[in-house]
């Protein structure tokens, strides 16, 4: 374990020059540059869905709608759905941070099948084209959710619903290797002294996601696919025109979609559990409740689809046994959120760019995970399914939990992945501004949803009293917007500007903290022993080299 | 944070107004939604409060002021644990219970509840009231303090019933029937919307519920039955149009795409003209004239309404059933009016442009 930055030379051997050229970069096999090539990959994505996301906000701002028609306004909330959930939030923890934290983590020089890795990536490029093909070809117009049978109707739905499902069959296939390749790294790849209960928490967090990943992904693949001969050849298997059952459509779905929710929280949360030690230089509490609570969400999150159906005509009785088993869920999510406060107390909280996204996803997930009660309950959600408190409520946890542990992530892991510092400063002011911009977007949307408006309206004229409600909600997506532009202009800035980062500028303990920043080629010459990942009093604080050491006084684990 | 105490104080009495966060309350069942909502969302506060007040204290207080890397404090402690597991869960299972409780309440449509059948389809509602006979389209006038239970089917995709002001919600499904109850507690409009996504005129799909005084609502229902009586003839293609048609559209469209049956638009010049072939061989205007079948244009389509299986055109099957006995001599002439006229009730994709009054549809 010498490899530390005791010694930085002007340029030096890393991944990112180790070898040259656009080649290099498209059919690589290291870990680091195809976690690189996602993070691009999912920012693009996430800014063309983010530009769908504002065009809905400023089309609401008058009950007639100000500038789209009925047909575009649904082709701009499917489309926005569809590739923030397929292209952004699925991918965006696990594939880009994932792939290039993981192995790391583990003092490993790859995941166990770094082909498979490439390929996954290139699943996702091609289901980005298809995506493109389906917009191209007449667009689509169903929702992200593809319900039957308007999906299936040719003569109402529009033409790129063949497209788009083809994509989101392939994204699935990436999404499945990704979870596969992630847990055979993890059961064989382990360095001396980790122990499971010595994993950092983010990796943890990864192995649950990873076997949703692989358990439900391929229920959706069949999914859509019937849902593609159906609309092409037409077997009767959700038409009702048929004899078929479009309610068994939804449950096929969401046996998926819920899970997927995990897929994406899940994740983030345990970027947020590594953002909270490391940036509070204190022993995460709890270590092992935290840990199972991953898992208990992965394992129960399987079993709640059906609480997206309590009106679709499904019977009473199983809306009582899904509403049961939803409550069990809150549970775990609970214990996360009182184990990272329990973390910051007594701790020492630097109040940085990473810590900011951290402590906004705890204010955040506790209001996206609270109001699930309501949506849970049975008698409330009557009233609230299908209105805008289900869409507040999903964004809160999708966007304002998920994306932003996310963000939270992409900032605790920049110097590492790129070997530059960026602006403190400028951080704070976006992270701050993407914080209010984001509650006064979707908490207005709570109050105009239980009020009664429904989602998916292009336009509300019978209902001109919720305008003020969008009026707020969309400028708060500005707020928002503009803390993403921030956001961007200061990272890029980083990366031709910024200062050398040192190999650990938080304090992390973990072992991607201990290669240099940006990580030789292969990582580690030779893999590490390792100990607890969250005592932080083996480190201390170079001032020449602005960042944490490992203390002079105290031995490496297995020396 | 006032306003969220008096609201919810307010919420106790019966039809409260609407406050912070529920519109009205017009029905029996929403005051006790509204209790379940304001217990959940009272909980929700309590735990907001107490994580992000936690939050804020230890982020003042614990601030780092240099690069210290130790900080002590426990790593655990399994008992405080194992209580914010063990409280959390006890709590949810107590909102379920509530919850449980008035969602079975919210199923069971009270014995004898006046029934009304809706068809939901792209992008209108059709409300039928079977007692009288009489139908309304994109709106349903109920009684007050009366139950009424809603059976539900969709001609086409997903469709679904909801009165915010009644706290009430329920998906129409193709193929089957769904059905919600409720009993208004107020005279005055609500309204209707579809909330599942249904295509492109989603957000248009609305309907007003008019909920009238008991002694009101039969007169309106008996008129709304029997209103072409007193009309003259060339006040009955809006009427037939508005209050007909539905039952023709599932299988005859007005744009001019072919269904079940041939579309309405355009058949009465081809009726007219008797450019028409049928399974028979014969062709219709061979049938026009004294002493033949039809005599008139207007009673091949009047012979069609009433015993329908007599001459189908060639490409049809053939499918449809005899209307003798559930139209009026009237009404049968009012859809005759309809179809000959059908260019002055909708617009070129065969939106209806006219109300049942005859007064242009906004």
């Amino acid at each position: 374990m010498t490899t530390t930055s005791t010694t930085t030379p002007q340029v030096f051997d890393n991944y990112l020059n180790h070898t040259k050229g656009i080649r290099s970069w498209l059919f690589t096999l290291d870990h680091k540059r195809i976690g690189v090539m996602y993070l691009i990959c999912v920012l693009s994505a996430f800014l063309l869905a983010g530009i769908f996301a504002m065009m809905i906000r400023f089309q609401l701002l008058t009950p007639e709608g100000t500038f789209m028609t009925q047909d575009q306004y649904n082709q701009a909330f499917t489309v926005h759905g569809a590739i923030m959930v397929f292209l952004v939030i699925i991918p965006a923890v696990p594939a880009a941070l994932g792939n290039f934290v993981l192995p790391i983590m583990l003092g490993a020089k790859d995941v166990a099948f770094p082909k498979l890795n490439l390929f996954s990536w290139w699943l996702w490029v091609f289901g980005l084209i298809f995506f493109l093909i389906a917009l191209g070809v007449g667009g689509i117009d169903t929702g992200w959710t593809f319900y039957t049978p308007y999906s299936i109707d040719k003569a109402s739905s529009m033409g790129g619903v063949i497209p788009a499902l083809i994509g989101t069959f392939i994204l699935g296939f990436s999404s499945i290797f990704t979870g596969m390749n992630f847990i055979v790294t993890i059961h064989r790849l382990r360095p001396k002294g980790m122990t499971w209960f010595r994993m950092p928490l983010f990796l943890w967090a990864t192995y649950a996601t990873a076997i949703i990943q692989v358990l439900a992904t391929p229920v959706i693949g069949i999914t859509l696919l019937l849902l593609v001969i159906e609309r092409t050849v037409g077997i009767g298997i959700f038409d009702p025109a048929m004899g078929g059952d479009p309610v068994l459509y939804q449950h096929f779905f969401w046996f998926y979609s819920h899970p997927a929710v995990y897929i994406m929280i899940l994740p983030a949360m345990g970027v947020v559990s590594e953002l909270i030690a490391v940036h509070s230089h204190r022993h995460i509490f709890g270590y092992k409740f935290i840990a199972y609570s991953s898992i208990a969400i992965a394992m129960f999150g399987f079993l709640v689809w059906g609480h997206h159906m309590f009106t679709s005509g499904q019977s009473p009785l199983m809306n009582v046994i899904f509403s049961i088993i939803t409550f069990s869920v809150s549970i775990p999510s609970a214990v996360k959120i009182f184990n990272w406060l329990a973390t910051l107390y007594k701790g020492s909280i630097s109040l940085n760019t990473s810590m900011i996204y951290g402590l906004s996803f705890i204010f955040i997930f506790s209001i996206g995970g609270l109001t699930g009660l309501h949506l849970a309950t049975l008698a409330t959600d009557v009233h609230l399914h299908d209105s805008y408190f289900v869409v507040a409520h999903f964004h809160y946890v999708m966007m304002g939990s998920a994306l932003i542990g996310f963000l939270g992530g992409i900032h605790h892991w920049w110097p590492k992945m790129i070997g530059k510092m960026y602006n403190e400063n400028w951080g704070r002011i976006s992270a701050i501004l993407v914080f209010i911009g984001f509650n006064v977007t979707f908490f207005s949307q709570f109050m105009m949803g239980s009020k009664g408006m429904p989602r998916r309206y292009a336009t509300y004229t019978e209902m001109p009293e919720f305008q003020i409600y969008h009026i707020w909600s969309t400028a708060g997506s500005t707020i928002l917007a503009l803390g993403f532009v921030i956001c961007a202009i200061y990272l890029l800035h980083s990366v031709f500007k910024g200062k050398r980062a040192p190999a650990n500028p938080w304090g992390g303990r973990s072992l991607e903290w201990q290669c240099s920043s940006p990580p030789p080629w292969d990582n580690f010459a030779e893999q590490p022993e390792v100990g607890d990942c969250y005592d932080f009093s083996v480190l201390e604080w170079n001032e020449t080299e602005q960042g944490y050491n490992w203390r002079k006084d105290v031995a490496h684990p297995g020396e | 944070m006032f306003s969220i105490l008096t609201s919810l104080l307010t919420t106790t009495s019966q039809g409260a107004p609407a406050n912070f966060w529920l519109p009205k309350q017009a029905s029996t069942v929403a005051e006790s939604v509204d209790l379940t909502f304001f217990v959940i969302t009272w909980i929700c506060y309590f735990f907001f409060f107490a994580i992000t007040g936690s939050m804020v204290l230890f982020m003042i207080k614990y601030r780092r002021k240099g690069h210290e890397v130790v900080a002590d404090g426990p790593t655990h402690n399994t008992p405080l644990e194992i209580a914010w597991t063990v409280l959390p869960l006890l709590l949810v299972v107590v909102i379920f219970v509530v919850g449980m409780r008035g969602y079975l309440n919210l199923q069971e449509a009270p014995e004898g509840s006046y029934e009304v059948q809706v068809t939901g389809q792209k992008w209108s509602w059709t409300f039928d009231h079977p007692k009288y006979g009489a139908t309304q389209v994109a709106e349903l006038t109920v009684p007050v303090n009366t139950p009424v239970r809603l059976l539900m089917t969709s001609n086409d995709v997903l469709h679904s019933v909801w009165i915010p002001d009644f706290r009430v919600k329920m998906d129409l499904v193709p193929g089957r029937y769904t059905s919600l109850w409720f009993e208004a507690t107020a005279v005055g409009d609500y309204n209707l919307n579809c909330a599942e996504y249904c295509g492109k005129d989603h957000s248009r799909m609305f309907a007003t519920v008019r909920v009238v005084p008991k002694d009101e609502f039969e007169p309106i229902m008996v008129k709304l039955a029997s209103e072409y009586e007193d009309m003259s003839v060339g006040e009955l293609p809006a009427y037939a149009i508005n209050r007909l048609y539905n039952r023709c559209q599932s299988c005859h469209s007005l744009d001019g795409t072919t269904g079940t049956g041939p579309s309405f638009k355009g058949l009465w010049t081809r009726v007219k003209s008797g450019d028409m072939l049928f399974t028979s061989g014969e062709r219709l205007s061979d049938l026009y004239g004294e002493n033949t079948t039809y005599e008139v244009p207007e009673n091949y389509i009047r012979t069609s309404i009433v015993n329908p299986q007599g001459h189908i055109v060639q490409g049809y099957l053939g499918s449809m059933p005899s209307f003798q006995g559930q139209l009026k001599d009237k009404q049968i002439t009012a859809i005759i009016e309809m179809l000959k006229h059908l260019d002055e009730l909708t617009d070129d994709e065969g939106n209806i442009t006219v109300n049942p009054d005859g007064a242009p549809r906004q």
